[in-house]
């Protein structure tokens, strides 16, 4: 493949550069924005698919990519398996929440600010892309303010008051978050005098006798501000608020994508940056750990008594993004050998993004075209909305994790691996959670074909193909990934075995 | 046979129904009839390739094929033994005798276009189960059988329906649960997950331990084994009978199944013996058998007094599998055979009752059987079976059951055995005394003054009005099946049973 080397750098920068000539577009060829937006992405997709490729098949990667001659700094880009992979995810998801968004857009935006909200999108993606491919303390610090200032104008570009206050709520948690991680990385910087995650990784090992507790404090503030930021309980207070106000594209981007890179951007830093003899003495994976199975099941019991499906949806992404710190928790720093868990909580990431962003779009459907909110409306509608029920039964399956789903994939990974470390506890943990899953999804499609239709006289809006293909795209995604996982599975297997030795 | 072909067959019988169930539904919304017929056909083929395959399980040959891996040692596998093939050859054919009866009673129902291509699909998944030749692809077929059986305990979209298919679909959720648990220690453990390979764990610790009573609970609700039956007596018969008759009839013995894989397979008969687990499932098994039949004296509806007369029968079921030695592991796969024949006639006939005269309690059923005779002749024939009259078949699996107790020296679960035939006695006859000499409730009150006078005639009187023959067949066939499998002399469930418990002695 031609230049495949600048491929990362190319889409970042393409993305980003292409976010600010939106605007214009939109001034002067209206039509011309959702096109070219698409496109920009699938080119994205393609780009990514190919780095996968090449970082499974090839070596054009296997050096990092130096920007500007500042080798000395360290700014660099690697496509390791993970970022290949988390690149893939985000642009594969990203593009059928695009295509969705053109039809339901329309109805939830104001004209004036249509070009703006592919303007926020396409720095959402390059940025995330950017997190997701650098290789360097300070730029990652970059990308993540420029996503969480764009998440939050994302959700407040509709502009009615409770966006406004609950992206107010992400802005002052998520600016926390952010304080935690510049202040964690200029501990990191005293410690090592470098920013570069290979270079502080090698530093850093030399340094654990002289500096443990500076060490300590930085990672515990790393994991702080990934957890606010990805919304592991106890601090989720504003994923609810955020995910349920926003317009449902953006909850499907913000619930399936953006609280998963900060997800994987911990993993790197965590399992890069920190020599293993610290995670050996510092009980870390257990903090995580306990904090995850307490999100899994408290975001499990909120969800049972939310009446906004929305909201029911973000409460269950607190559970759900548990699941992938939970394999981030499994991973037993004594046992190294051990990564079933691991893959299984990142390939939650996969799973969860393509079935969280489908429910989102699924609750959007439903709004779009017969204006429906509250869980106890929807009796009856499987009726006269079935295709988006009858996917929304697939998303609900793998919620709860039923073999043929992908759901059930990463729980049996993570049940595995759970067991691998002799902690049969937390297998009960992923059990009692599905059982929780059940109890709230399926009244919802039971009901929904089952019981008398409330709605004689509400006229149910057509739903446009362009809004309806990319549900159905995710739908067959969410079995084919529940029925051949084993090339994802292999991807992954890799990636752990890079980060850990 | 060669072993190529025996794969193919095998195949065939799991994908084909499944494969059908696409056509069916599609076919469904355009011609009833066409429907119907191409359900019929799916069930007889199955049928027909299942005994195609007679010999080969006969002969004792052990056949064996991956599909495809999953994940790394985690593979999509199928396997024929003689245990398996005793299963698909009892599923297939009650199915098939259900698809026909469901061609009639369906008819009157709505949603047939839905009713079909479910019960096409739960026959693949089921024999999917049977055929599994691991316990993850048993979990998997047993997830998909669970979960589209919903469909059909909620057929008729009653509220009633609803609240009972509600706490099956929540009950079955935690039953596969418990199962996947099971499943994943059973993999750590042993490394693999296949059947046949002898047992896979080899020693009691805390971790088989929690296997083992992940996998009793698992398919412990799906057996309606105490205190996990009560699931059961609602969501059976709620549901449309042709599909409670399959449902009681076959689905409870997948639970059955997977304990006697479990057993043998996961486990071994030293290692039940040696951690008492055998003791735990006979405290259970007694409890269930003796209160499946007390609470089903107390029931007025007839097919929820036939549902708490399954919870009670799979007691014995779960009690056989806790004796090891052949005698009783014979009577134990023969009452497999003999209930899922009895209770599908039963539940036939109950339906066919229902169906014609719509009434679902049994104290209006007196003086019924003047009407339908053929009918509760078959409904009389299965419960004296039920009770254990020689010579029918539910005698000869008591009396196989019984003699090998004694054997194994537990004469206590020969007065258990006793005592809930005594009580399976209560609470049948007098649905069957009444309906062929009581007094009908029209002509009760309808003539009060001429009462005396006309008794003597109406004991006589036979006003024919039966279910129409593709209801009756089915019931007769059966209940020909129930006497046939008692006193021939080439009883051929016998001896399929009989080579099973000998195969599963030998080590699996």
């Amino acid at each position: 493949m031609p230049a495949i080397e600048h491929y990362p750098i190319i889409m970042v920068a393409g993305l980003l550069l292409l976010a600010f000539i939106m605007p214009l577009l939109y001034i002067w060829k209206r039509n011309w924005c959702e096109p070219v937006a698409i496109f920009a992405i699938s080119v994205a997709l393609v780009m990514s698919l190919c780095i996968i490729y090449e970082v499974v098949q090839g070596d054009a990667f296997e050096e990092g990519y130096w920007m500007g001659g500042w080798e000395h700094f360290g700014i660099e880009f690697k496509a390791d398996y993970l970022s290949s992979y988390m690149l893939a995810v985000i642009h594969g998801v990203g593009l059928l929440i695009l295509i969705y968004g053109i039809g339901d857009l329309k109805k939830e935006l104001v004209e004036k600010v249509r070009g703006w909200y592919y303007t926020l999108y396409l720095l959402l993606m390059g940025a995330m892309s950017g997190m997701a491919l650098t290789n360097d303390l300070f730029n990652l610090f970059v990308f993540m303010e420029i996503v969480a200032i764009s998440a939050c104008a994302i959700i407040s570009i509709k502009e009615d008051r409770e966006c406004l206050e609950a992206s107010f709520k992400y802005l002052i948690l998520s600016a926390m978050g952010t304080g935690c991680y510049l202040l964690s990385v200029a501990m990191i910087y005293m410690i090592t005098g470098y920013m570069n995650l290979d270079m502080v990784g090698e530093t850093m090992a030399l340094g654990v006798g002289e500096y443990p507790l500076n060490i300590l404090v930085a990672m515990s503030l790393m994991v702080v501000s990934f957890g606010v930021k990805s919304a592991l309980f106890p601090l989720h207070v504003w994923l609810p608020d955020a995910h349920a106000s926003a317009p449902s594209p953006s909850s499907a981007v913000l619930s399936g994508l953006v609280i998963k890179i900060y997800a994987v951007a911990l993993v790197h830093i965590l399992f890069r940056a920190f020599p293993m003899e610290i995670l050996k003495e510092v009980p870390m994976t257990d903090i995580i750990l306990w904090m995850s199975t307490l999100g899994i099941i408290f975001g499990s019991i909120f969800a049972m008594v939310q009446e906004n499906f929305k909201k029911m949806l973000a409460y269950s992404s607190i559970a759900q993004i548990g699941y992938v710190f939970m394999g981030i928790g499994l991973f037993d720093p004594e046992r190294p050998e051990e990564t079933e868990a691991l893959v299984g909580g990142l390939l939650h990431i996969l799973n969860h993004a393509v079935m969280k962003s489908m429910l989102f779009m699924i609750a959007g459907i439903i709004i779009y075209s017969a204006g429906l909110k509250k869980i106890r409306d929807f009796d009856g509608i499987g009726n006269r909305l079935k295709w988006p029920m009858y996917i929304f039964i697939i998303g609900s399956a793998s919620m709860v994790g039923i073999p043929i789903t992908g759901g059930f994939m990463s729980k049996l990974h993570l049940a595995q691996g759970a067991i691998a470390v002799d902690m049969p506890f937390f297998v009960m943990v992923i059990i009692a959670s599905s059982l929780l899953n059940a109890i709230y999804y399926m009244p919802i499609f039971i009901n929904a074909f089952l019981s008398e239709s409330k709605h004689e006289n509400v006229t149910f809006k057509p739903v446009p193909g362009s809004m309806m293909i990319p549900v159905v795209i995710l739908g067959g995604l969410v079995l084919l990934f529940g029925i051949y996982p084993a090339p994802v599975i292999g991807v992954l297997e890799s990636a752990v075995e890079s980060l850990i030795q | 046979m060669e072993e190529q072909l025996v794969t193919a067959i095998m195949m065939f019988v799991i994908v084909f129904p499944l494969f059908m169930t696409a056509v069916i539904m599609y076919v469904g919304q355009q011609s009833e009839r066409l429907c119907n017929a191409l359900s019929l056909a799916t069930a007889a083929a199955t049928f027909l390739a299942v005994l195609a395959l007679y010999p080969e399980a006969v002969g004792g040959s052990v056949v064996e094929y991956d599909l495809f891996e999953v994940l790394p040692d985690l593979a999509v596998s199928f396997r024929l033994d003689i245990l398996s093939y005793n299963l698909i050859l009892l599923s297939s054919f009650i199915w098939l005798l259900a698809t026909i009866y469901s061609i009639d009673y369906m008819a009157h129902e709505h949603g047939g276009e839905r009713f079909y291509p479910v019960l096409m699909f739960t026959l693949g998944s089921c024999l999917g189960i049977f055929l599994a030749g691991d316990f993850f692809t048993l979990f998997i077929f047993f997830e998909l059988m669970s979960l589209i059986a919903y469909i059909l305990v909620i057929h008729e979209e009653t509220p009633d329906a609803l609240k009972a298919g509600y706490k099956y679909l929540v009950v079955t959720i935690l039953g596969g649960l418990a199962i996947f648990l099971g499943v994943i220690i059973c993999f750590e453990l042993g490394g693999s997950v296949s059947i046949g390979e002898g047992p896979l764990i080899d020693e009691v610790s805390p971790l088989a331990t929690m296997a083992f009573f992940s996998f009793l609970i698992g398919f412990g609700i799906k057996a309606g084994m105490f205190p996990l039956h009560v699931w059961l007596p609602d969501a059976h018969p709620v549901a449309p009978s042709p599909a409670s008759a399959l449902l009681s009839g076959i689905m409870l013995k997948t639970g059955a199944y997977g304990l006697l894989r479990m057993i043998f397979d996961v486990f071994s008969v030293e290692i039940m013996q040696q951690a008492n687990w055998n003791l735990i499932m006979a405290i259970l098994a007694v409890i269930t058998i003796i209160l499946g039949s007390a609470v089903a004296l107390t029931q007025e509806d007839i097919k929820r007094r036939l549902a708490y007369s399954s919870v009670g029968q799979m007691g014995y079921v779960v009690l056989g599998m806790t004796v090891f030695n052949e005698q009783v592991l014979t009577g134990d796969i023969f009452h497999i055979f003999s209930h899922a024949i009895m209770k599908s006639t039963l539940f036939l006939a109950a339906g066919a009752i229902i169906w014609k005269t719509h009434k679902r309690k049994i104290s209006e059923m007196a003086g019924l059987g003047r009407q339908m005779p053929v009918t509760f002749s078959c409904f009389a024939v299965a419960a004296l079976a039920m009770i254990g009259i020689p010579p029918l078949n539910g005698f000869l699996s008591k009396w196989t059951l019984s003699l090998g107790f004694l054997e194994g020296g537990f004469a206590v679960y020969v007065l258990v055995l006793l005592i809930s035939s005594m009580l399976n006695a209560m609470y049948y006859l007098p649905i069957i005394i009444p309906a062929f000499l009581g007094e009908r409730e029209e002509e009760k009150s309808g003539d009060k003054e001429g009462e005396e006078e006309d008794w003597e005639d109406e004991a006589i009187v036979f006003n024919v009005d039966e279910a129409t023959f593709r209801m009756v067949a089915p019931m007769v066939v059966l209940a020909v099946c129930t006497l046939v499998f008692g006193i021939f002399p080439a009883n051929i469930p016998f001896d399929l049973s009989r080579l099973a418990a000998e195969f599963l002695l030998l080590g699996g």
